[in-house]
């Protein structure tokens, strides 16, 4: 069943249409989100937040795109306005309790690549990590990440230019792991 | 070391990062499911303008409060206590103040959303006036004592210029010039700080 098809489907209230959607793009939307997040539970809810306004909005869709990126756009916005919120109440807790702080730096002693690249990788402002993580792990296309964030392709490719330098820069302690 | 080498082992390094577990499908199902049947549709959610009028409603009778504590205020500690002191600030403006903040978050959140995925942008512009309209009585209010949140009024102000003169023709490259402008001066980081600070019963300054 085409896009124009299911969503028809969707809208005159066929809830099996509703679920056909759901498990065609579940999966790249909760992989994306894990990906970004490492946390099941973050997963789960900008997953669920994606799908809520997709069905909500379904309606609004123009079609002018492949429905996969407008879900792609949506998880995309969940995603990055999620960790914002993340972000903050994390710094607010590192404020509070000094010793989180203390542990972090303790776990940055210890440079083991694998460790060392991950938090580099999370070190990223967040617009650079998705695009990151949606060119080099996910294997989006830059235009697929172009449409999918609102941003043009040349954008996406100089946010994953600067993505790399920064983690080349981080992980310069270990460049003989691919010099060699 | 070549730039080929780093890239081939950055990707191969990096399909382990957060490598996602077997997808929850039926869970998040069901959560969706339930999240749905208590949501309230959009077209029953409240309007910009009956929010616009509930703000300027406010702003007025805060404006009123404010001449009237003028006229009847007979304490000269008042007129003594420092500019720029967010305890400075009337009751009655701050609440307006941070209703209106609130209502601008939620604005700006929705249009990014919105122009992101293609959803209808062009009904932006009368309701980013309404809330230029209300910003600008704000500016030039007690409010604007606090610097801190004057400049987050100025710079709200200018965001919301913009998107009241926003082209949502395709090709105009307009909503990348807003949304550069939103991200370059924090404009949502701040506007969450300050209602956060505002709810917690802290000064402006405090959170920004």
């Amino acid at each position: 069943m085409d896009d124009r098809a299911l969503i028809a489907r969707v809208l005159a209230g066929d809830s099996g249409a509703e679920r056909l959607l759901y498990d065609q793009h579940v999966d790249g939307v909760y992989r994306l989100a894990y990906r970004m997040t490492g946390d099941d539970d973050l997963a789960r809810e900008y997953t669920q937040e994606t799908f809520i306004r997709t069905f909500e909005r379904l309606d609004q869709f123009r079609g002018d795109a492949a429905l996969s990126t407008w879900i792609r756009a949506i998880a995309g916005t969940v995603v990055l306005n999620g960790l914002r919120k993340v972000k903050r109440f994390r710094q607010r807790e590192v404020e509070l309790e000094e010793g989180v702080a203390h542990a972090a730096t303790a776990r940055r002693a210890e440079p083991d690549l694998k460790v060392k690249l991950e938090q580099a990788i999370e070190d990223l402002p967040a617009k650079y990590r998705m695009v990151f993580v949606m060119h080099d792990v996910e294997g989006y296309t830059h235009e697929e990440i172009g449409a999918a964030l609102g941003m043009p392709v040349g954008t996406s490719k100089a946010q994953l230019f600067r993505a790399r330098a920064r983690l080349r820069e981080a992980l310069s302690d270990f460049a003989g792991e691919w010099a060699s | 070391m070549s730039d080929d080498r780093f890239e081939d082992f950055l990707r191969e390094a990096a399909e382990r990062y957060h490598v996602p577990p077997e997808v929850p499908r039926e869970d998040m199902w069901l959560a969706i499911a339930e999240a749905r049947r208590h949501s309230v549709p959009r077209s029953r959610r409240p309007g910009w303008r009956s929010w616009g009028i509930g703000i300027a409603a406010a702003l007025a009778i805060g404006v009123g409060i404010g001449r009237l504590s003028v006229l009847f205020n007979e304490d000269p500690s008042v007129a003594a206590t420092p500019a720029g002191e967010p305890s400075e600030i009337p009751v009655a403006y701050r609440v307006a103040a941070s209703e209106h903040l609130g209502q601008v978050e939620v604005f700006l959140t929705g249009f990014r959303a919105d122009a992101r995925t293609g959803g209808p942008v062009t009904d932006a512009a009368p309701d980013a006036r309404r809330l230029l309209a209300t910003t600008r009585l704000l500016m030039d209010s007690p409010v604007a004592n606090d610097l801190v949140l004057q400049d987050l009024l100025e710079d709200v102000e200018l965001v919301l210029i913009q998107i009241a003169q926003y082209d949502a023709r395709p090709g105009r490259g307009e909503f990348e010039f807003i949304d550069e402008s939103i991200d370059q001066r924090s404009v949502l980081f701040r506007l969450h700080s300050a209602i956060d600070a505002d709810a917690a019963g802290m000064p402006y300054q405090g959170a920004l």
